[in-house]
């Protein structure tokens, strides 16, 4: 049974049956961790890196996850590709759609700091992370598969070490 | 009998869309299910290339216009490098030409193949998607052990290409086209008699040549219309003149031709890639060309046939070593402009099917 | 017909309408006023020996002096290839639409108006295209253009 090797155990199992005792973040954030969904978003050419990904030999389904093509049932963005003034609002409201624990990857060097088109440029957002809280960033122009499956197992890490806490209302 | 009182409604298939290839918004006016009225907003990908080339030298706007068009990125490099060529009069050694001619058809199958695991997925077979993806990671494999990089090349050079290629690249190449030509009569087995296919894509968006022509249309959505223009062999570049490749063309313009066109112009690039790797001649890779490049006073307009359709670029130098105005035109430019001709009084799944089947990037439009 | 041919054909059937330039290095390329762009277009257009009926690509241009519209078009049955452009004032720079003569010319012209200010006369649809709605900096493709967040590449 590899679950319960994953999880800790507090307690002994009891003769003649398995219960184990373990803190309620350790598996909700487990759970949430191996079956993150992530939102198709898009738009430039990282997009054909993220599909390249999500295809044959890259597979993104072993890491537990699916795209999705509606902001609800995902908890994910993996922000693909230049996003410019215009985008700017839409990207706002699509990761107001979504429902909390939520998450953001900013993929490519153009979500990072405007990547190739920061001199020079009339158009273009230089960064995301004043329009929407990000994760992970994932360096590159645009970057490898396994760079992005690196990204993702880094933020199954990092949701893994999270606490209840941090969602609560304030 | 009661009478219902019907009206219309806006509905907005935004510029987030797992369908629209890119972010395009179309608000589309409906009657029910029947689309009456189209209207597509862009701009949403306007990322200034333009400007940002008349600040660049010539080397420097290479790897810039690789991402005007990133899934054939090898096209935009050539295109760039075919106008600089042709306003400073530099002759391209043979091996290079060849070498050219190699990379630009293997990336022509792989925008085909891209092609066909998105229109499938979007008229709803998810199969064919994982299928064509697994061929072009071959085609990835060859990119990336001639120069480094999977998606943006920067490979084609003004005067030549940058890097020869490595020993193993011949047979790995052969290899890739071989298994790579005997998949696409396997895929044709696959969705050719199905009759959900046929039912969504026969008759579907037709297209009718006159109006293909008036607005600029070019490549394969002209040639599945019934007009036969290829700019390879009508508005000559390169040495396509030296290879034996037919140029399919087919007669009644819906959707299903411009599938199975495509389909048959990966077979004809399979051809023209055997026969460039069996004449391939030794020698230099790239011309005589000054590192700090400044062409003669002088504008020229010049258009490669991109697996798009036409691509082109107006270049005008001033005689410095940056240009004083670029501007890039890709096939899908005009395309997506003759989307609400032909989609009036459709149903919505059929828009999908001739957005799709119009194979449109939204960069080359956007820039 | 032959590129030699077409010049000889066009210098001596039009050539009250356009003059010849130098500065194309490898297609024909010609200069007209703004007043015989429309005449011209549409002659062209409808020859019997020419059928110009395929529009390349229309692209404005700001040279330093003057702006420019520049015309790139194609016959499709006849496999020819020409250029012509008009040369406009800074001021009120104003030019007629071809819209009626090639379908596809629409959005070049829209994006012609939208980044350098150049005015077409008689185009049905001249709204906001690819810069944001609410986009009041001017026009970004003219060489004077600047704005407090535009950042130049630092000279080499």
């Amino acid at each position: 049974m590899g679950l319960i090797k994953k999880v800790p155990v507090y307690s002994e199992k009891i003769p003649g049956g398995g219960i184990i005792c373990t803190s309620l973040e350790q598996v909700l954030h487990f759970g949430q961790a191996k079956s993150l969904w992530y939102l198709l978003f898009g738009t430039a050419c990282c997009a054909i890196e993220l599909m390249c990904t999500g295809a044959s030999r890259y597979d993104f389904d072993r890491l537990g996850m699916m795209f999705r093509a509606t902001p609800r049932q995902s908890d994910l963005i993996i922000a693909a590709g230049t996003i410019t003034k215009k985008m700017a609002p839409r990207l706002r409201k699509l990761y107001d759609q979504m429902a909390e624990p939520r998450y953001v990857i900013a993929m490519g060097g153009c979500t990072i700091k405007g990547g190739p088109f920061y001199y020079d440029c009339y158009s273009v957002e230089k960064g995301i992370d004043h329009i929407v809280p990000v994760d992970i960033y994932i360096p590159g122009c645009p970057p490898r598969p396994e760079s992005l499956l690196e990204g993702c197992l880094k933020l199954q890490d990092k949701i893994q070490k999270q606490k209840l806490s941090d969602w609560q209302e304030k | 009998m009661t009478e219902y009182r019907t009206e219309e409604y806006q509905i907005n298939m935004g510029p987030h869309h797992p369908s629209t290839h890119g972010v395009c918004r179309l608000l589309l006016t409906m009657d029910g299910e029947k689309v009456i009225k189209v209207e597509p907003y862009i701009g949403y990908l306007h990322r200034s290339i333009e400007k940002i080339c008349e600040n660049r030298t010539y080397q420097m706007c290479i790897p810039i216009l690789d991402r005007f068009e990133y899934v054939t990125a090898m096209s935009c490099n050539y295109v760039f490098s075919l106008a600089s060529e042709r306003l400073a009069a530099i002759e391209v050694p043979e091996r290079a030409e060849y070498l050219r001619v190699i990379m630009l058809e293997l990336n022509r199958i792989a925008s085909h193949l891209i092609f066909f695991g998105t229109t499938a997925m979007d008229i709803g077979a998810l199969t064919p998607f994982l299928y064509a993806l697994r061929e072009r990671e071959m085609i990835m494999d060859l990119f990336e052990m001639t120069c480094g990089q999977r998606l943006t090349y920067n490979y084609i050079r003004i005067g030549g290409v940058s890097k020869d290629i490595q020993e193993e690249f011949i047979p790995k190449c052969r290899e890739a086209i071989k298994i790579i030509d005997d998949k696409v009569e396997e895929y044709k087995r696959l969705l050719n008699g199905n009759p959900i296919w046929k039912a969504r894509t026969i008759g579907v968006g037709k297209l009718d040549p006159d109006l293909a022509i008036a607005y600029g249309a070019s490549g394969p959505i002209l040639r599945a219309s019934g007009v036969s223009y290829d700019l390879r062999r009508d508005d000559p570049y390169s040495i396509y003149d030296r290879f034996d490749y037919n140029i399919p063309t087919y007669k009644n313009g819906d959707v299903y031709d411009r599938y199975m066109i495509r389909l048959d112009e990966i077979q004809e690039s399979c051809k023209i890639v055997s026969q460039a790797l069996d004449s391939m001649p030794e020698g230099e890779i790239q011309a005589k060309v000054r590192p700090r490049f400044m062409p003669p006073e002088g504008e020229v307009y010049t258009r490669i046939e991109n697996s798009r359709g036409e691509m082109g670029v107006y270049l005008r130098s001033n005689g410095t070593n940056k240009p004083l105005r670029l501007k890039a035109r890709g096939g899908s430019y005009a395309h997506l402009q003759l989307l609400p001709e032909i989609s009036t009084n459709c149903l919505i799944a059929d828009l999908v099917a001739i957005f799709a089947s119009f194979d449109i990037i939204m960069p080359e439009i956007d820039r | 017909m032959t590129r030699d041919e077409l010049k000889t054909y066009l210098d001596s059937n039009y050539s009250d309408k356009i003059r010849p330039l130098d500065t194309g290095r490898y297609d024909l390329i010609y200069e007209i006023n703004a007043e015989n762009l429309f005449s011209f277009a549409k002659a062209i257009a409808e020859d019997e020996n020419l059928k110009f009926d395929y529009i390349c690509n229309i692209g404005g241009s700001d040279t330093g002096e003057n702006l420019e519209a520049v015309y790139s078009v194609a016959s499709v049955s006849k496999k020819l290839r020409l250029d012509f452009k008009v040369i406009l004032p800074y001021e009120n720079p104003e030019i007629e639409s071809v819209q009626k003569v090639w379908k596809g010319a629409n959005w070049h012209e829209r994006e012609m108006w939208e980044l350098f200010g150049i005015n077409i006369k008689n185009h049905n649809d001249l709204k906001c295209f690819l810069l944001p709605e609410d986009w009041n900096q001017g026009h970004p493709m003219r060489k004077d253009w600047d704005a407090p967040d535009f950042v130049r590449f630092p000279e080499l």
